[in-house]
């Protein structure tokens, strides 16, 4: 008899396999899981497929529905393509985004945008749970603010369509056009908002991960004001 | 524990839901107790944990886990388990508890509970980490019964066998999910009854009553019950609470709600069917029973 952590990996690499999820293809059972009753192993990989994927939607809803009728074949090579790995809603709605970027924008003409869409509304989700585990620090006001960072839970999303209007519910026509995008829960707020930057700002913003002189940044009028104005959107915070 | 002592009513609650925070929280008089995923403690975020330490000292809080996956065979998460020893101080919980089950391996998470080949080998693997949960976490330490939709082929012990051999050698109590044992007599065509009597009496700390959901396949002649935790509990679950109560004095009964949680009249119809099975008679059974 092998140890039973083998016969527990066969099971689930078993039970997250689109034979065992969907009934599909030769759905030959590991010879470790000889004497399981395979309909229940289908119930199993069913329950527990099913359970993810809502899951993700509850992350991603909009993606699911613009994906329509073709749901179930993207479900079936979503499954194939990546077994799940953690329990966490985000890391799983995660996964799906990176595998439409992967596989949804090579294999398919209609709604080219869809990856941009789901990674919108991940760093929405990621955003909110920033915001929901993070108390906003105070700075003493009399410190001297000199350097800067872009402010902890600002998400920057650079997507290849303006998909903000799938967002707005309108029936604008998604443009493609690059679009660079900071998703953040503002200070005081508790819904997060999306802004559109300029590519240098995105590109700024995606540098200050960690607190840089503001000196650095440019001497000019221009430049300062710019930090002004990130820090009062919330994107960046000036710190001593 | 005097048998008199043991002999007054449980507590009676329900799981702890960050989505109904404020209704649980307006409502917080209708419970004796409040069950609390520590899992929800550790992921979830500030502000749900503010939320629940809030209500420490305002009701009984119990903890429980989903998180431990105690049937991997491999060692146990001791950060993890550290973590959940902080909360439990925190919560001022008198127990912790966790499923005998699996629910991943290195690389795979299924977040689904798994059954165990029901061995004395197995059990004995289980005994060992028992004890090592009991020696990081500062309070009694429980297992629950799962809901199990197959079995391993090689189990030699029924499940109340398995469960009470590992409970006898460590010294750990049992958490009866009721709604799993019911899912599981009609799924494995086993007697409920017969389960309960295998238990020790007084061996039940807690008790958790749900409501699951029927899956009809047009290959099955009889549909397939799954432990969702979104319906009203059934009479059949009821009944078996009722039963279990006749030999056992559990300190708190929960109710467990994961979905469908906009119905909060069918929670507290649910907490008043659960006080409804609780009559003078049955603690004066119990009584005698533990005497």
């Amino acid at each position: 008899m092998p140890r039973l952590l083998e016969r527990q990996q066969a099971l689930l690499s078993y039970l997250t396999s689109p034979a065992a999820i969907f009934g599909a293809g030769p759905g030959r059972v590991d010879t470790r899981l000889a004497g399981i009753d395979r309909r229940r192993l289908h119930l199993e990989a069913r329950f527990s497929h099913d359970k993810r994927m809502e899951k993700i939607r509850g992350i991603l809803p909009k993606t699911f529905d613009l994906l329509g009728a073709n749901l179930s074949r993207v479900m079936r090579d979503f499954a194939a393509a990546c077994p799940p790995d953690d329990i966490s809603r985000i890391h799983n709605a995660r996964q799906f985004q990176h595998y439409l970027r992967r596989r949804w924008e090579r294999r398919s003409a209609r709604r080219p945008y869809l990856a941009d869409v789901a990674a919108c509304e991940l760093a929405l989700a990621e955003a909110r749970s920033f915001a929901e585990d993070h108390v906003t620090p105070i700075r003493p006001a009399a410190a001297r603010l000199t350097r800067v960072r872009r402010r902890p839970g600002v998400l920057l999303v650079r997507c290849r369509y303006d998909v903000r209007p799938v967002f707005e519910g309108g029936n604008a026509r998604i443009a493609r056009r690059p679009t660079f995008l900071a998703v953040a829960v503002p200070p005081g707020a508790i819904q997060p908002a999306v802004a559109e930057l300029a590519a240098p700002v995105f590109k700024l913003l995606a540098t200050l991960d960690t607190p840089h002189p503001r000196a650095g940044i440019g001497h000019t009028k221009d430049a300062e004001a710019l930090i002004e104005a990130l820090a009062a959107e919330g994107l960046v915070d000036l710190c001593p | 524990m005097s048998a008199q002592a043991r002999a007054t009513r449980p507590a009676v609650g329900i799981g702890y839901r960050w989505s109904i925070d404020q209704w649980t929280e307006d409502n917080l008089g209708r419970f004796d107790v409040l069950e609390v995923t520590v899992d929800h403690c550790i992921y979830g975020g500030a502000r749900q944990r503010a939320a629940i330490e809030k209500l420490v000292g305002r009701v009984k809080l119990t903890a429980h886990g989903v998180g431990l996956s105690i049937g991997t065979d491999a060692p146990l998460d001791l950060e993890y388990l550290d973590r959940v020893a902080d909360i439990v101080e925190r919560l001022r919980a008198p127990a912790y508890s966790e499923h005998l089950a699996f629910t991943r391996v290195p690389g795979r998470d299924l977040a689904n509970l798994l059954p165990l080949p029901r061995t004395t080998a197995v059990a004995k693997s289980i005994i060992a980490k028992v004890r090592t949960v009991q020696s990081r976490v500062p309070v009694p330490f429980l297992l629950e019964n799962i809901a199990n939709v197959f079995e391993w082929p090689d189990s030699t012990l029924s499940e109340a066998e398995f469960l009470e051999l590992i409970c006898r050698e460590t010294g750990a109590g049992l958490l009866l999910d009721v709604e799993n044992l019911r899912v599981n007599a009609h799924n494995h065509g086993m007697d409920p009854r017969a389960f309960l009597d295998a238990l020790p009496a007084g061996s039940v700390q807690e008790v958790h009553v749900a409501g699951g959901m029927a899956w009809r396949n047009r290959s099955r002649d009889r549909p397939f019950l799954a432990d969702t935790h979104s319906q009203p509990a059934s009479g059949g679950t009821l009944d078996l609470l009722a039963y279990a109560l006749r030999r056992q004095t559990p300190s708190a009964i929960v109710l467990e709600r994961d979905d469908r949680l906009d119905a909060v009249d069918e929670i507290l119809e649910d907490v008043a069917r659960i006080r409804a099975r609780l009559t003078p008679a049955d603690t004066q059974v119990r009584r005698a029973a533990v005497a």
